[in-house]
């Protein structure tokens, strides 16, 4: 039922009765996109979570009042949302940063997925049977996440270039690991 | 969950490395707020992402590696140990506990090289292991390759060779540097 539901029969639902069901369903269906969005602009797994607890509460508050006219748009709010909480959280990292060690880990409105789990040693196998080039481009890239410009100067190729290696390395990498893209 | 138009992998990789331009940025959010598909593929690529920077950490790997990245471990308190045979001579090596990475360095005159491969031999010199087209820079004057520490730690007392060999582009090779490590085991273990 709730994975026949669109995002935006979700929301109507929401909005239209508050039903605890409907939300958790919408609650978990956006809980993966909006951490994803934390963790690629925040860089920090648990400030990830942060946003993703805050921008849910934010969405469901607005349903809930009836203040997101349009249903149909819920992922442009919970994007745009996204957008201003993270601004949020850069001007007052300070005052976060204060708050978190007073709270701790505390209570988490959304049980989130865990991410697919991949073999250390698969992996590992996976990574040494790169092309020399690819594996040290692969590698300095998602250790410390080097920027592209930087490996490029090292290795004395392209930034052009390193993007395409990376590129590469990674479609083997998780062919290796099993599935497709 | 299928997307009939689906972020390609090359776009998603950039824009997680945060290599796109702000309006291409813009698009590849718009959407994965609303396809699970393609938030799951950048889940993967992320998860990937730590688990081989955990690998990298864990100094297991057996690599050509830049020394931007030896300047960076060490920074972070790795302990690094690092022999560099003269060329065309031997070391005696060996690796402790307390040892996080192992580091070989082959000094050579590199330039002018199209490719290079580094060799790993046996004692009698018969061919291990060969890493075709290591990444070098011309001017560097040598490479530095990292022996995975936990082969080390484990290894018996035994001597390696390695040799630079520069592959010219009518397949001609050239032997730019030879280089014996003899390792003493120190670490207790079973006899080799």
């Amino acid at each position: 039922m709730e994975k026949n539901c669109s995002d935006a029969d979700l929301a109507r639902q929401v909005a239209a009765s508050q039903d605890r069901e409907s939300e958790d369903a919408l609650l978990r269906r956006f809980a993966p996109r909006v951490r994803l969005y934390g963790r690629r602009h925040l860089r920090d797994e648990s400030a990830a979570e942060d946003l993703v607890q805050q921008v849910l509460l934010i969405t469901l508050e607005a349903l809930r009042a009836g203040k997101l006219r349009e249903p149909a748009k819920i992922a442009s709010f919970v994007l745009g949302t996204c957008r201003m909480t993270v601004l949020d959280f850069r001007r007052n990292a300070f005052r976060r940063e204060r708050l978190l060690q007073e709270l701790g880990g505390h209570t988490e409105i959304v049980q989130l997925p865990t991410s697919p789990e991949y073999d250390p040693t698969q992996l590992a196998h996976c990574v040494q049977s790169l092309k020399e080039r690819d594996r040290t481009v692969v590698v300095m890239s998602f250790y410390d996440e080097h920027k592209g410009a930087d490996i490029a100067a090292t290795l004395g190729i392209s930034d052009s270039n390193v993007r395409i290696i990376r590129h590469r390395a990674i479609r083997q990498l998780l062919a290796c690991m099993g599935g497709s893209e | 969950m299928t997307c009939h138009s689906p972020i390609d992998l090359l776009v998603l990789t950039n824009y997680w490395f945060g290599s796109l331009s702000a309006s291409e940025e813009e698009k590849v959010e718009d959407h994965l707020i609303d396809c699970d598909s393609c938030s799951q593929l950048l889940e993967r690529i992320i998860r990937l992402a730590g688990l081989t920077g955990d690998l990298a950490r864990s100094g297991s790997l057996l690599m050509v590696v830049p020394d931007s990245f030896l300047d960076q471990i060490s920074k972070e308190g790795f302990r690094v140990r690092e022999y560099a045979p003269p060329l065309g001579g031997a070391i005696d090596c060996t690796v402790t506990a307390e040892d996080d990475f192992l580091i070989g360095r082959l000094a050579a005159d590199l330039r002018g090289a199209a490719r290079i491969d580094l060799c790993i031999c046996e004692s009698d010199g018969s061919l291990k292991l060969r890493l075709e087209d290591i990444p070098f820079d011309p001017n560097g004057g040598s490479v530095a390759f990292q022996q995975s520490i936990t082969y080390a730690k484990a290894a018996p007392s035994e001597t390696m060779i390695a040799r630079l060999v520069a592959v010219e582009r009518e397949g001609r090779e050239k032997l730019l540097g030879e280089y014996t490590f003899n390792h003493t085991r120190t670490m207790p273990g079973p006899p080799g």
